[in-house]
């Protein structure tokens, strides 16, 4: 009836069960805990100009740059099921054939406490901004949002809006 | 070694060995059902996917496993991490979206540009001469984490003498086994 191999196995049984119920009281905390941070953030255009977009090919593209300072306080968002926070810069805009584009242009893993509260001073584009028909000919103004990725321990991923400009911001007009 | 087993094998007879198979068959059917059901529920075909490179460290290292979701009637949107597949490659891969282009009438007609937090470039050289990723590449969005339990089957993949001992030793279980 008790043999010590049904022992192991109502042991293994009751230890998984104890753990899968901590983690899963773990993730659920994280909405508890979840909370919104606010930055302010500012972006000016600087020029619209011809690179080398990638460093295997010579073609050049357009590439837009903008210049941004944002003060964003994200310590706030670390808590115990905090692995680290991604924050990330976007760019939402509207092209000349009525696509809709959203871009990344800078981005960095915050993995600490202490590295949260995030201030940049005219900062710059971390990744060429392109326009999907290649030319930023008759877009739309852009509306800029620093927003944050909340990655755990175990559980849920988190996203959130760090703060965004408060007014659209007009691309560059001269080539 | 085994002569215990198999004296207890003979004592069952014909009609235990069958229900016991029959028993068998009904957990393997069980879980393939639990695994579809999910899929339905999470719109996609694989809602529980391993990481299989350290392109997304430190938040996603080997092993760990990721839930995921395939959002209905809805674009991705710029900070999603995806897992997607290159039509011709085997392994999927977790990248997080960094341009997303779409109609706001035909928001599922989307070309997305993906990128790894740990990689230097973006994904354009693992698209294979696509100069977009599409809605129809990408499996889900990760949605949850569980760190390092997904790390059995990759050394199952690794050593495959500790899948075949797995497999043969619950068989073994399974028909011998009494309740």
């Amino acid at each position: 009836m008790h043999s010590s191999l049904q022992r192991l196995n109502n042991l293994s049984t009751f230890v998984t069960t104890c753990l899968l119920a901590l983690l899963a009281a773990i993730s659920l905390s994280s909405y508890l805990l979840a909370t919104s941070p606010s930055g302010a953030l500012d972006v000016s255009p600087v020029q619209i100009s011809m690179r080398q977009t990638t460093p295997w090919s010579q073609k050049k593209e357009e590439s837009a740059f903008f210049e941004f300072s944002f003060d964003a306080d994200l310590r706030s968002l670390f808590h115990w099921n905090t692995k680290q926070v991604f924050l990330y810069l976007t760019a939402e805009y509207t092209n000349r054939h009525g696509l809709n584009n959203e871009v990344v242009i800078w981005d960095r893993i915050v993995r600490r406490k202490q590295d949260a509260r995030v201030r940049i001073e005219n900062g710059q584009n971390k990744y060429y901004f392109k326009e999907h028909s290649g030319s930023f000919r008759n877009v739309s103004d852009a509306q800029f949002v620093l927003k944050y990725n909340v990655m755990p321990y175990v559980g849920p991923l988190m996203y959130g809006e760090g703060g965004r400009t408060q007014s659209s911001v007009r691309f560059p007009s001269r080539y | 070694m085994f002569s215990e087993e198999l004296k207890a094998l003979r004592r069952m007879g014909f009609r235990q060995a069958l229900l016991q198979a029959l028993n068998f068959c009904n957990v393997i059917a069980s879980g393939l059902m639990m695994w579809k059901g999910l899929g339905l529920l999470t719109n996609t075909e694989s809602p529980i996917v391993v990481v299989l490179s350290g392109s997304m460290e430190p938040a996603f290292y080997r092993g760990d496993l990721l839930f995921l979701t395939n959002p209905v009637n809805e674009p991705y949107q710029v900070g999603d991490i995806t897992v997607y597949k290159i039509p011709g490659e085997d392994i999927p891969i977790v990248h997080r979206v960094i341009e997303s282009h779409y109609k706001v009438d035909t928001p599922l007609v989307q070309d997305i540009l993906t990128k790894g937090d740990n990689n230097k470039y973006d994904d354009i050289s693992l698209y294979k001469r696509m100069k977009w990723l599409e809605r129809q590449h990408v499996v889900g969005k990760v949605r949850g984490f569980l760190p390092y339990v997904g790390y059995v089957t990759i050394a199952m993949n690794d050593f495959p003498q500790i899948k075949y001992a797995l497999l043969g030793l619950m068989g073994l279980f399974a028909l011998v086994q009494r309740e």
